[in-house]
Order: C-alpha cells, then structure tokens, then sequence
C-alpha cells in the first residue's frame, strides 16, 4: 500500500508537471475515440438510417400485371395476398392504384385512386399546397398535380366537377391540395382508391401497386420470386435502379468512413507516440537517475504504462461523450435523425483507442530502455 | 587492515570508448571501512571508473570483482539490485527529482528498494541536518542543502559502500566542511567510502589516495 502510494505519487506528478504534453495526448485521444465512437455508432445505425433516407426517393417494388397492355383485371384481394409475404418492419409504405379517364370543367384527365396515407409514406418528396387528404372514405375532395391545376386554373380550395366518362358519375369536388412531384403525377387529379372505383367503376380491380420496402440486393429479388410463385396472377418485381444502387452507396459510405476513422486513428496513435517521445527526451535525465538509485527498467516501464493508461483512459471516456453528441450533429445534418447510441460502440472505442494508445508507446518505452544512467548523469 | 573483509578488486581494467582510454591499466583493492580518495584533473578518468564501481558501466579488459564476485557474469538485473543494495550514490549535481520534496527524494530511493518509511526518511535527513527542511522542493533549498538530501538519499537503504563524484565540487567553502563532516561521521560508523574530489584538503582524511592522470595511476 505505501509503495503503491509512492508509485501514483510519481505518476500523478509526472501527469501534472508536464501538463502541456499531458494535454496533448489526452486531445489526442478525445478526438480519437470521439471519432471511432460517432462513426460506430452512426455505422451502427446507418443502414437503417441510409434505407429510410433512400427510401425517400420513391417506391422501389412493383406489383402489376403480367403484360402491361392486356385488358384483364387483377384484384385486390390478390394484392392483400402479395402484401402478406413483406415483413411489416420493412414496409416503408404501398399504394394500390387504380387510373381512369374523366372529364373535368375544362377538359379531360387523368383520374387517380389512391391511398393518400401510403402515398405520402412512400413520396416524402412530394411538395404540397394545401393539405393530403387523410382519411380514405372521404368522398368530397381530390388532390390535383401542379400542371394540371395549372391548365384547368384551379387553386388549393377551388371546386371541380368530375364527371365520369362511363358511369352517369358527377360532383363537384373541392381540391383539397396541390402536388408537386416532378413527374406524371403532375398531371394528374387524385381521389381515394374506393372512391376512385366507384367513379371509375373497377371495384375492387386495381392497375399496379408502388412499394417502398427496406430490402436491398438479393433479398429484394428472393421477395419477387417469393411473391411470384405464390400469387401466380400478378407479377412482383424490384425496380432495380433505385434498390441496387442502395446498397453499393451504403457500402461505399460505410467503407468511406471506416477509411477516416483508420486515417485519424493513425494520426492519433503518431501524435501520442511523439509527444510520449519527447516526454521521454525530456526526462531521460530523471530516468537516468531512477535506474541510478535502484529502479529496474520494469519498474520503469511501469510507471510509464500506467500514466500513459490513466491519461488514455481520461481522453477516452471524454471521447465517448465528444462522441456521442457528434453522432447526433451527423445524423441531424446527414440524416435530419438523432443517432442512437449503441452499448457495444463504448467497449469497441475503448479497445481500439486503447490499443493505439498503447501501440504509441511502444517506441517511447524502447528508448525508455535504451536510457544509459552513466551517460544521462555524466552532464558538467 | 589486512583481517578486513575485501569489498571490492579491480586489477589490469581498462575502460576504452572507441580508441579513448578514458582507463588504463587501473588496479585498486578496496576494504571494508576504508575511505579511498579517487583524485586527478578534470577528464583523467575518474567518473568513468565511478561509474564502473557502480556497475553503471561495463569494463574492456582486465578483472572487476565485488564481495568476490566476478562483476561481468552479473545481468542487468542483478547489477540494479546489486546497485541498490549495497551502493549509495552521491553526484556532483545533486540529481534530485524536481517536483519531489526532499523527503519524497529520500522515499523514493526506499521505494525502489523495498518499501516506504517516511519516519525512517525523516529520520536521515534530519541526521544530515535537514530536520526543518523535509517538504521543500529541491528548488528551494540551496546547493549544499539539496548535495545533503543527495547524501540522505544515498544513505537510506544502509548500503555498505559510498561512492560520492566530487560531492562539493559545486558547494562554497562552509557547505563544503558541512558535508565533509558527514562523510567523517560516516567513516567513523565503518561505512566503505570512495570519494572522488579536486579538493586536497577531503583527500588528507582517506586511508587511500587513487591518483589519476590521463586515465592511468600517476604515482609522482
Ligand atoms: N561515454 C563516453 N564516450 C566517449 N568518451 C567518454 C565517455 N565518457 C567519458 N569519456 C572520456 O573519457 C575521459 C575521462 O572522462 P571522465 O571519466 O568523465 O573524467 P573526469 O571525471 O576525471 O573528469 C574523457 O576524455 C572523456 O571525454
Ligand atoms: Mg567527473
């Protein structure tokens, strides 16, 4: 106990007397450790994050007809079928749609049966005037796309008449709100999908379906084979674009960072390593002497892991904090999403800082070695 | 003298680095008790043979034997504890650790031996007349306060042989007879002193005299 009292005592003293090589090395390890620990954790966190992010570019599944041109129905019943083999934690959003001609005031269009609250899941990009339509048995508005409003001069508000080009359908709808998605929605006017089927009169028959679902590379393909097989009478398929392209841009993010983190690690475990070097230059007088008056190069080698470990373990507990709070200004800025912090990030920064840390002083303890008491002492 | 136990013999040593013979052709007997003084000019060899007396540094040629023992055959290890054991060493420039107090100086040449007793640290500084100076820093004692906790540190662990490198040669003339007087004191308790100094007046009390010149014995 009162050696070991003597031992700190020349360690805490060592760590305060040469506070500033102290603090280099402890930022050092801070930024180390905060950047292993952010980058783990968004790692962690990241394909979950990257496939919602990506998810928001659209659908990325399709489910339809065999041949696109032919006059037969498929049902929705088929498509509730279809729908049960997806896992439901994967399931971003899915709309059926049904599409029709009508004839609005100023001339035809268009006419859209949607699910408005999937719509809006599986088109986060959608600009809207006005308002979505948020409940599916509302049979008094639509939502009509920027081009056409445009032409048929109508505003968030205005009232048109759609009248059905089979049936003896005509009302006066109010629009509800206005889209804006940079593709052929753009002229197109929307209702929900029973409504839409009553206007259209194609109950409970549907055109195609757009997915959005959280699965990349081969599973997506397993999922349409899947579908396929078991629900013969529509055809499921990825839109493959956007769900490979997925996939290698996660890779490459993930690879990218892993790069950075290794890049500043190395850095870190430099700067630790020459700052312990001329720690070690600078007091090679006062090891001369230890070595003099008694101590072994263990005794030293030591009392020189054990500072280096109090300051490292220091700089990393700091680290994991800076880190955490870095995640979380990352993941709000790359993904507008807070970052959770996984337990197992705290075990895998504090070994690998740890183990750079100790790599440093690999180098500073050799030439802690090679300190000869009869030359550092000789000085006139 | 005759009867008293050999502590240490070097006989035919010489010390070379690289075509430098800082050592040439040395022999040298010392006894328990004795006070040997090692005396010469500036670079004529003497802290180089000191620091081969303390096993801090390795001979060329010739026969180095400690308590009998054939110095060479020990490893670096068994030098530190043999070192740490039975040598006390005492420089020239006091060699203190700077953020240590004088006291924590003594303690840590005990630390390094076996165990801290800060009574028993207490205790030999005040033996060197350091009593009230205990928790001062090394930069606030003087040079002769700070060559007595050099002295205190070197005597903490009872070793059987001194072996002090010019010990005033930075002290003035009244820290000069104060240490003197300790390394008497010493003498008189039977410790083994080798003492390297310039001073004429510290070499008189030695039962042996080492004149160097040019790393050889200069018997004129
Ligand atoms: N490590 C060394 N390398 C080379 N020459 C040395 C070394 N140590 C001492 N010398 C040389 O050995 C000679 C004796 O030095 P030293 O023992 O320090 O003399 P003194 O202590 O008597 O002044 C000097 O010429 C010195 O330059
Ligand atoms: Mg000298």
């Amino acid at each position: 106990m009162v050696a070991n009292k003597m031992f700190f005592n020349m360690i805490f003293k060592n760590i305060f007397v040469r506070m500033n090589k102290t603090l280099i090395i402890l930022l050092s390890i801070v930024v180390g450790a905060a950047i292993i620990s952010s980058f783990s954790s968004i790692y962690f966190d990241i394909s979950v994050k990257m496939s919602k992010e990506l998810r928001a570019y659209g659908a990325n599944f399709f489910i339809g007809k065999h041949d696109i041109n032919s006059k037969d129905n498929i049902y929705i019943s088929d498509y509730k079928k279809a729908l049960s083999y997806i896992d439901k934690e994967k399931l971003v959003g899915a709309s059926p749609l049904i599409y029709g001609m009508v004839r609005l005031d100023l001339g035809n269009a268009v006419l859209g049966g949607i699910d408005f609250k999937q719509a809006k899941k599986i088109n986060p990009f959608w600009q809207i005037e006005g308002s979505w339509i948020n409940v599916a048995f509302d049979k008094n508005n639509c939502m009509i796309g920027k081009t056409l409003a445009k032409n048929m001069e109508l505003k968030v508000g205005s009232k048109v008449t759609v009248k059905s080009l089979k049936t003896n359908f005509n009302k006066k709808l109010t629009v509800k709100g206005i889209i804006d998605s940079g593709q052929a929605e753009d002229n197109q006017i929307f209702v929900n999908f029973d409504f839409a089927g009553e206007i259209l009169d194609t109950k409970d028959t549907f055109n195609f379906a757009m997915l959005s679902v959280m699965y990349d590379g081969d599973s997506i393909n397993t999922l349409a084979k899947q579908i396929n097989k078991n629900v013969p009478d529509l055809k499921a398929k990825p839109i493959r674009k956007v769900s490979s392209s997925e996939g290698k841009i996660l890779n490459k993010i993930k690879g990218l960072m892993a790069i950075i983190a290794l890049m500043i690690l190395v850095i870190t475990t430099l700067c630790v390593s020459t700052t312990l070097i001329s720690s070690v230059a600078e007091r090679s007088r006062e090891i001369g002497l230890q070595k003099a008056i008694g101590a072994k190069n263990s005794d030293i080698t030591k009392q020189f892991l054990v500072e280096n470990a109090i300051v490292t373990t220091i700089g990393i507990i700091i680290g994991l904090i800076v880190g955490y709070f870095l995640a979380q200004l990352m993941g709000k800025a790359v993904f507008g999403s807070s970052i959770e912090m996984r337990i197992q990030v705290i075990p895998i920064t504090f070994i690998i800082s740890f183990c750079a840390s100790m790599i440093a002083a690999l180098l500073p303890i050799k030439k802690v070695l090679q300190i000869l008491p009869a030359n550092v002492l000789r000085g006139e | 003298m005759s009867d008293k136990k050999n502590v240490l013999k070097i006989k035919n040593l010489v010390k070379s680095f690289g075509d430098v013979k800082a050592l040439d052709n040395i022999n040298l007997e010392i006894n328990e008790g004795e006070w040997v003084a090692i005396m010469g000019p500036s670079g004529s060899g003497k802290t180089t043979l000191i620091n081969i007396l303390s096993l801090m540094d390795d001979i060329s040629e010739g026969e180095f034997t400690l308590a009998g023992d054939d110095a060479s055959s020990l490893s670096e290890e068994e030098k530190v504890v043999f070192r740490r054991e039975k040598i006390g060493l005492i420089f020239q420039q006091f060699h203190l650790i700077p953020y240590l107090s004088a006291v924590e100086n003594v303690m840590l040449a005990q630390y390094y031996h076996s165990v801290t007793d800060e009574e028993e640290a207490k205790k030999v500084l005040t033996k060197v007349g350091l009593g009230h100076r205990l928790e001062h820093l090394p930069s606030q004692l003087s040079g002769g306060e700070q060559q007595r906790v050099c002295i205190a540190r070197a005597l903490i662990n009872e070793p059987e042989v001194l072996l002090a490198d010019e010990p005033t040669g930075n002290l003035d003339e009244e820290n000069e007879k104060i240490v003197l007087s300790i390394f008497k004191d010493l003498h008189k308790e039977g410790k083994t002193i080798i003492l390297i100094t310039h001073n004429p007046e510290l070499g008189k009390h030695a039962d042996k005299v080492l004149m160097l010149k040019h790393g050889k014995v200069d018997k004129g």
